[in-house]
C-alpha cells in the first residue's frame, strides 16, 4: 500500500508541488511583505517565521489525506483491496505513511527555501533530531485525524470542508506572530490549541533556545490525538468494509 | 378539413415591398407593417437591458456573491485579530488601516467574475442568439459591466458593514466613504475591461479564472493593502508604490479619512483612462471577430 502511494507520488509530483506552493508563498509574503512590520523579541522575524512555515507545510500535506481517503472510498478501489489476502487496515496505514513521506520531502524543501531567505538555525545535531521527531509525531497524528475525517465525509465537498478546519489551525497559532500580540479573548485559544506547542518546540529546538514546557505539552497533545484517532479510524474503516 | 385564418380587420393590408430592398428587409416588411414596428433600441437602453440580465444572474446564483466575499471576510478577521496586534501595534489601530485596503481588494477580486460570466455565455452559445438581434453590438459587453456595478455595490456594502462591526471609524464620515466608494466603482468598471478581454481571448472558464488569479493575487498582496510600504525592503517598496492597486488604496484611504487629494484622485483617474483606452477597443475587436 505504501508502494502504491509512492507510485502516485512519482506519477503525480504536482501533489507535493501544490502542497509546497502555499507555504512558499506564505514564507515569501511574511518574510518580505509583512515581516518588516512585525517585531519579535530575541531573534529576527525570519528565524521566528521559518519553523512556523514548516508546521504549516506539514499540516497541508497531512490534511491532504482527508481527500485521498475519501476518494478511495468513493471510487470503489477499496472493494477490490478487500478481496485480497492482506491486513485490512493497510489501506489506511498506506495513506498515513505516504503523508509522512510527503511531509519529509516538504521539510527538506522548506528548510532549503528558509535558508535562501535568511533563516539561520543555531540548534545542534540533537536539537535537529528532536525537531524532526516532533514534526514526525505531528505529521503522523494529524494524518490519522485526516484519515478519520476522510472516512466520516460523505462527499468530496464534505471532505474539503473538514480538511479546511485542520488546515486553518496553524494560522491561529504562534506560527506567524508572537502569542502576546493576539487580543486577550483570542489569546487563550491560540495559546492552548494543540498546534502552538508544536510550533514553539520546533522553533526553540532549531534556534537552539530553551524548550521549556512546550515539548511536553506537544507530546501529550499529539500522543493523545493519535491514541484516539488511529483506533477510531481503523474501527470505522473495518465497520464500513466488513 | 382545412381551416382558413382571416386577417384581423384592424390590421392594414400588406403592401408589397419596393424592389431593391435587402431580403431580410423585404421579409420584415411583409411580417410587420411599418407603423406597428417598435422603435429600434438605443445603445443606452440595450446596454441597460443586458445589465438587467446580468443582475438576474446574481438573483438566481447568489452564491457567486458569497464566493467572492467570504475570502475577504476571512482575510479581514484573520489579519485583524491574529496578525493585527503584531502589524499595527493594536487591533483598533490596525482596523483603521486595513479596512479601506480590504474594501479595495474585495471589489478588485470581484471584477474577474465579469469575464468569467461572459466566457460562460460565449461557450454556451448565448451570444449566437444575441447576434441576430437588431441592437448596438457592444451592448452585451457594456451591459454586463454595468450590471456588475450592482454586484460591486453589494459586496462593498457587506465589507464596509463588517468593517464597522470590527470598529472601523473613518474620519471622512459618510461623504468621505461615499466618495471613496464612487472612485472605487469607477476603477472596478475600468479594470473589468481587462477581464473581459481575457475571457474573450481564452477558451475555457478555468483558463480565464487562472489568468485572472495569476494577475490579481500578486497585485493585491504586493500592495499597501495590509502593511505600510515603509516597513518593506527598499527593492520591494518601489514596486509596491507603482502598483495600480496601491494607488487606488491610497486614494480610498485618503477619501475615507476626509483628505481630498487631487493628485491621488487624478492618478486613479489616469489608471482608469489607460485601462479603458487599452482594453475597451481590444475587447471589442476580439468580440467582433468572435461573433
Amino acid at each position: 500500500m505504501i508502494q502504491r502511494h509512492i507510485h502516485h507520488l512519482t506519477r503525480n509530483p504536482d501533489q507535493i508541488f501544490t502542497a509546497i506552493m502555499l507555504p512558499t508563498v506564505m514564507l515569501l509574503l511574511f518574510r518580505y511583505m509583512f515581516g518588516g512590520a512585525i517585531s519579535v523579541s530575541d531573534t529576527s522575524y525570519v528565524n521566528f517565521l521559518a519553523p512556523g512555515i514548516l508546521v504549516v507545510s506539514i499540516t497541508l500535506i497531512s490534511t491532504s489525506t482527508t481527500l485521498a481517503v475519501q476518494s478511495d472510498m468513493q471510487e470503489g478501489v477499496v472493494d477490490r483491496f478487500r478481496a485480497m489476502p492482506m491486513f485490512d487496515a493497510a489501506v489506511l496505514t498506506g495513506h498515513i505513511v505516504a503523508a509522512v513521506i510527503r511531509g519529509g520531502v516538504a521539510f527538506v524543501v522548506m528548510i532549503g527555501l528558509g535558508l535562501l531567505v535568511g533563516f539561520r538555525p543555531a540548534g545542534g545535531v540533537l536539537e535537529w533530531i528532536g525537531a524532526i521527531a516532533m514534526l514526525l509525531l505531528f505529521a503522523f497524528a494529524l494524518s490519522w485525524v485526516s484519515a478519520l475525517f476522510g472516512l466520516i465525509a460523505k462527499s468530496t465537498e464534505g471532505a474539503s470542508g473538514l480538511a479546511l478546519i485542520l488546515m486553518f489551525s496553524p494560522y491561529a497559532s504562534s506560527a506567524f506572530v508572537p502569542v502576546e500580540t493576539v487580543p486577550s479573548g483570542l489569546r487563550a485559544f491560540v495559546e492552548y490549541q494543540p498546534v502552538t506547542p508544536v510550533v514553539d518546540t520546533v522553533r526553540a529546538l532549531l534556534l537552539g533556545e530553551p524548550v521549556g514546557s512546550s515539548a511536553w505539552q506537544a507530546i501529550i497533545w499529539w500522543v493523545a490525538v493519535l491514541a484516539i484517532a488511529a483506533p477510531l479510524a481503523t474501527r470505522l474503516y473495518r465497520r464500513r468494509f466488513a | 378539413m382545412t381551416t382558413t385564418y382571416a386577417r384581423p380587420a384592424e390590421s392594414p393590408p400588406t403592401r408589397l415591398p419596393r424592389e431593391g430592398l435587402a431580403e431580410s428587409e423585404r421579409i420584415r416588411h411583409v411580417l410587420v407593417a411599418p407603423q406597428d414596428r417598435p422603435e429600434r433600441a438605443t445603445a443606452f437602453s440595450a446596454s441597460l437591458t443586458y445589465g438587467w440580465r446580468a443582475l438576474q444572474k446574481i438573483k438566481h446564483l447568489p452564491e457567486q456573491l458569497f464566493d467572492v466575499t467570504i475570502f475577504p471576510i476571512m482575510m479581514t478577521v484573520m489579519f485583524t485579530f491574529i496578525f493585527g496586534g503584531a502589524i499595527g501595534g493594536s487591533v483598533s489601530n490596525y482596523v483603521q488601516f486595513l479596512i479601506p485596503g480590504i474594501f479595495v481588494q474585495t471589489l478588485i477580486m470581484i471584477t474577474m467574475y465579469t469575464g468569467l460570466t461572459l466566457n460562460k455565455d460565449f461557450s454556451k452559445g448565448v451570444f449566437d442568439r444575441f447576434r441576430s438581434l437588431p441592437v448596438w453590438r457592444p451592448a452585451q459587453l457594456v451591459g454586463a459591466l454595468l450590471g456588475d456595478q450592482v454586484r460591486y455595490l453589494l459586496a462593498g456594502t457587506i465589507m464596509l458593514g463588517i468593517g464597522f462591526l470590527l470598529g472601523f471609524r473613518p474620519d471622512g464620515g459618510l461623504i468621505g466613504v461615499a466618495a471613496a466608494f464612487l472612485l472605487l466603482l469607477i476603477f472596478s468598471f475600468s479594470l473589468s475591461w481587462v477581464w473581459t478581454t481575457v475571457s474573450l481571448a481564452v477558451r475555457t472558464e478555468q483558463a480565464a479564472m487562472g489568468v485572472s488569479m495569476f494577475v490579481l493575487m500578486p497585485l493585491t498582496f504586493a500592495s499597501n493593502i495590509f502593511v505600510d510600504p515603509q516597513t518593506m525592503p527598499s527593492w520591494l517598496q518601489g514596486a509596491v508604490e507603482v502598483n495600480p492597486v496601491s494607488i487606488v488604496v491610497t486614494a480610498v484611504r485618503e477619501l475615507m479619512n476626509g483628505v481630498y487629494s487631487a493628485s491621488s484622485i487624478g492618478l486613479v483617474g489616469l489608471c482608469c483612462l489607460v485601462l479603458i483606452a487599452s482594453f475597451g477597443p481590444l475587447s471589442m475587436s476580439i468580440y467582433n471577430r468572435k461573433s
